[in-house]
């Protein structure tokens, strides 16, 4: 006998268990109220063994299709939700690319940008001032190129906008 | 992205395809099924004391055993492999924060009306029990009610919950030490 365990524990537990504590072996049963240890586990064991024969005996469980039937409709959900997985991160990646091919063009075309606003103040306006809407005319188709870059952010802005409000449905 | 619903006729497929998803047919599972529900249902119960808790990581316990690939050496070792996935399923769910401690159903029926003195006296051990597992740890509770209530030797129990088999005497003479005294002094603490 050590300190943690009693030799004659495992005997006295296999009583318990199988309903005939106390022990017709009467120095088994001797034993276990003098040894620490033992009486523990006879308070314990017995306690227990008896609940688990009542709760064993009232348990309520669903019938085996029942828990078949519901893990095999989780279990296809989930093969569905991890199948869109990498759709949704197509998505994400075509986002961020469209949206860095715009911040490129908007880099590229930047100069030219802040050329067409220096010609509106130095060009436009005074003409307009002068009421010489020919002129002015003839310098916005010249620079039409600018409505060719905002019509074609739009192209591209578009969709991805439409993504975004559509992404909930 | 919304949350994705299966129509009638994937439900349908679900069932043909789980035959190939899970680790067994449902025939074996049946099998199973019917030789360990009980036990486990009520050492959920009885580790958890919640019934209502019990009934949802039932399903959960087996929803993770059929998708789990592993192989096993003999129906011991799939059932103490059961057990394992519960207990880690309990350990997981005692972490999250709680609302309310609710008692056992079976617990407050009994307290109700009980029919004689037999099923009084009972009902009085069984809340003193609930009353005294409360003070424990899950892992004690685990220990105690495998190697007390259902029996399993030592290395089952290891097995089971993971542990050493080494170190798995001093743990359970610990718990026991603990519930013993709950039980001999129920308004005290250990």
């Amino acid at each position: 006998m050590n300190s943690l365990q009693c030799m004659h524990e495992d005997r006295v537990v296999s009583a318990v268990l199988s309903g005939t504590w106390p022990s017709e072996d009467d120095a088994l049963t001797t034993h276990a109220t003098h040894c620490r240890i033992c009486s523990e586990v006879v308070a314990v064991a017995v306690v227990l063994r008896a609940d688990h024969e009542v709760a064993r005996g009232e348990a309520q469980v669903p019938v085996a299709g029942q828990v078949w039937w519901r893990s095999a409709v989780r279990a296809r959900l989930e093969s569905s939700q991890a199948a869109t997985r990498p759709m949704t991160w197509l998505h994400g990646v075509t986002a961020a690319i469209t949206i860095g091919i715009m911040l490129a063009v908007v880099g590229f075309a930047w100069p030219t940008i802040v050329g067409g606003a220096g010609w509106l103040r130095d060009v436009v306006l005074p003409l307009m001032a002068t009421g010489e809407i020919s002129g002015v005319v003839a310098g916005v188709v010249r620079h039409s190129v600018f409505l060719a870059a905002g019509a074609a952010a739009c192209l591209v802005i578009a969709p991805v906008l439409l993504y975004f409000v559509l992404a909930n449905d | 992205m919304g949350d994705l619903t299966l129509t009638d006729m994937e439900r349908l497929g679900a069932f043909d395809e789980a035959e190939r998803t899970f680790q067994m047919t449902e025939e074996t599972f049946r099998v199973f099924y019917e030789l360990t529900a009980r036990q486990l249902r009520v050492y959920l119960s009885r580790t958890t004391g919640d019934d209502r808790q019990a009934d949802d990581l039932l399903q959960e316990t087996y929803y993770k055993f059929l998708r789990s690939n592993a192989t096993f050496a003999s129906e011991d070792h799939r059932k103490h492999y059961l057990f394992r996935i519960a207990t880690n399923l309990v350990r997981d769910h005692q972490r999250r924060p709680r609302v309310e401690v609710a008692a056992s159903p079976a617990t407050q029926a009994g307290v109700a009306s009980p029919t004689d003195a037999h099923s009084a006296e009972r009902t009085a051990t069984r809340i003193d029990l609930d009353r005294a597992m409360a003070h424990l740890k899950p892992r004690e509770r685990s220990l105690l009610w495998l190697a007390y209530a259902q029996g399993w030797s030592h290395e089952e129990i290891a097995t089971a919950l993971g542990v050493k088999t080494a170190s798995l005497k001093a743990m359970l003479f610990r718990a026991r030490h603990r519930l013993a005294l709950i039980l001999k002094n129920p308004g005290g603490r250990s």
